[in-house]
């Protein structure tokens, strides 16, 4: 197939299934449906790390997971969940809440939304991990 | 010998039916509220990652190519075109794929070109065009050498390399419970691939089959899927993006780090790069036998069952 019909017609395809599915709501992201659903989550990627705490932040989106060999994030992405020890990273102020930079290229942030009042508490129990 | 040999570039060809497919898809999970899910972000990711793979191939095309038409060059053999060539020639490369994706799997090297296919946690039509942009660097490309000296021709091959992705095409959907059973017995089939995408233990390093699933009976990978356990798509850990160049490259920079740690051994060095994924010179990590080791000291019941031998 010539260039100049594929090249049209993947980008095209591309973006007329991407309108599709977000004016279906298909683009609304994943929240927390309590501190069961997030050990879930964290138990899905680290089976041998059963959480003791667990504290979710005001949307529902991201996790803190202490366990006893050490303590986790686990957030949504999308429709889906994402979780990651909290081993290597950075901790950003930003504006509404705190940035998790993780050194690592495979998830490289996660983004609390906090209020003024948790931040201190969320900020003191990431920069204890 | 025959050089000018030339055959349609059926990928290409096969864009608009892989459009209509995944809005026939898409359209089948909404109307029927089953078979399926699709996410906006995951998807349009899956479809990236299809164009880049096709531009890739545009660009590199050429090593591979090179590679083979020396190859031609050598080789005394030429069987023609005729249509049991063709069909010979297929069966093979199927076999040749067979290969290809279990080193994919257990050589990390190729696992950094193969795992963005295994990258989105959904399963859907969007998700077979998940491909990677860095088959290239891996060389796998040697793999086919023996067909090529054997006597078919390099268009031949790629030709029936190209049948061999569009067949795996249809068989990414949950839309389609079973197929027939002598059907589900001789070819790939969405249930067998199911469980091949699954990050559940038992579904680690199965079902490797492109067309026939024929090679994974007779080389001991088969493992059919479980009505009792549903299959968790996706990778051990998954990603934390939908950024195309980090699904595509985030394993070979997981390389790159893991390699030029200080204070390794040369051996070690070059594990990093070829053995299993999970691999790792203090025991830290855990590969997909260990994995499923770990899986049945809590499952003791498991042991013995299709996954866990």
């Amino acid at each position: 197939m010539p260039l100049t019909i594929l090249i049209p017609l993947v980008v095209l395809g591309i973006a007329g299934i991407a309108i599709l599915l977000h004016l279906s709501g298909l683009t609304a992201p994943r929240r927390f449906d309590g501190v069961a659903d997030a050990n879930a989550a964290w138990l899905r990627e680290f089976p041998e790390m059963p959480p003791i705490e667990t504290h979710i932040d005001r949307d529902n989106r991201v996790a803190f997971v202490r366990t006893e060999q050490g303590d986790g994030l686990v957030w949504c992405m999308g429709a889906d969940t994402v979780a990651r020890p909290l081993a290597d990273f950075d901790l950003m102020d930003i504006d509404g809440g705190l940035e998790v930079r993780f050194h690592d290229f495979s998830a490289p942030h996660a983004v609390l939304h906090l209020s003024d009042l948790d931040l201190p508490y969320w900020k003191h129990l990431l920069e204890r991990s | 010998m025959t050089d000018t040999l030339t055959y349609p570039d059926v990928v290409s060809l096969a864009v608009p039916f892989f459009i209509a497919a995944i809005l026939i898809e898409f359209f089948w999970i909404r109307l029927s509220g089953r078979g399926g899910r699709y996410e906006t972000r995951d998807a349009l990711t899956s479809l990236i990652m299809g164009a880049g793979n096709v531009a890739s191939g545009i660009a590199l095309g050429f090593v591979a190519w090179g590679f083979f038409m020396v190859l031609w060059e050598i080789t005394p053999f030429d069987l023609g075109s005729s249509w049991w060539v063709v069909l010979l020639c297929f069966v093979l490369d199927d076999l040749r794929y067979y290969w290809v994706h279990r080193f994919g799997h257990r050589i990390r090297w190729v696992w950094a070109s193969h795992v963005n296919h295994h990258s989105s946690q959904h399963y859907n039509l969007t998700t077979a065009l998940r491909q990677t942009w860095t088959y290239t660097f891996t060389f796998m490309m040697v793999v086919r050498a023996p067909l090529i000296l054997m006597g078919f021709h390099p268009a031949l091959v790629l030709f029936c390399g190209g049948l061999n992705l569009i067949y795996q095409f249809w068989i990414h959907t949950e839309a389609i419970g079973r197929m027939p059973r002598w059907f589900e017995a001789i070819m790939n089939t969405p249930s067998h691939h199911r469980a091949h995408h699954g990050r559940n233990p038992r579904y680690l390093d199965c079902n490797y089959a492109g067309v026939f699933i024929i090679w994974d009976k007779m080389f001991g990978t088969f493992v059919p899927e479980q009505d009792d356990e549903k299959v968790d798509y996706g990778l051990v850990h998954n990603l934390g993006t939908f950024n195309p160049l980090r699904v595509a490259f985030h394993e070979w920079v997981g390389i790159f780090r893991d390699v030029t740690q200080r204070g390794l051994t040369l051996r070690e060095r070059l594990m990093y790069a070829v053995a299993p994924p999970g691999w790792s010179h203090d025991g830290s990590r855990d590969g997909s036998d260990r994995i499923k080791a770990k899986h049945l000291e809590h499952f003791p019941e498991k042991r013995g069952t299709p996954g866990f031998r």
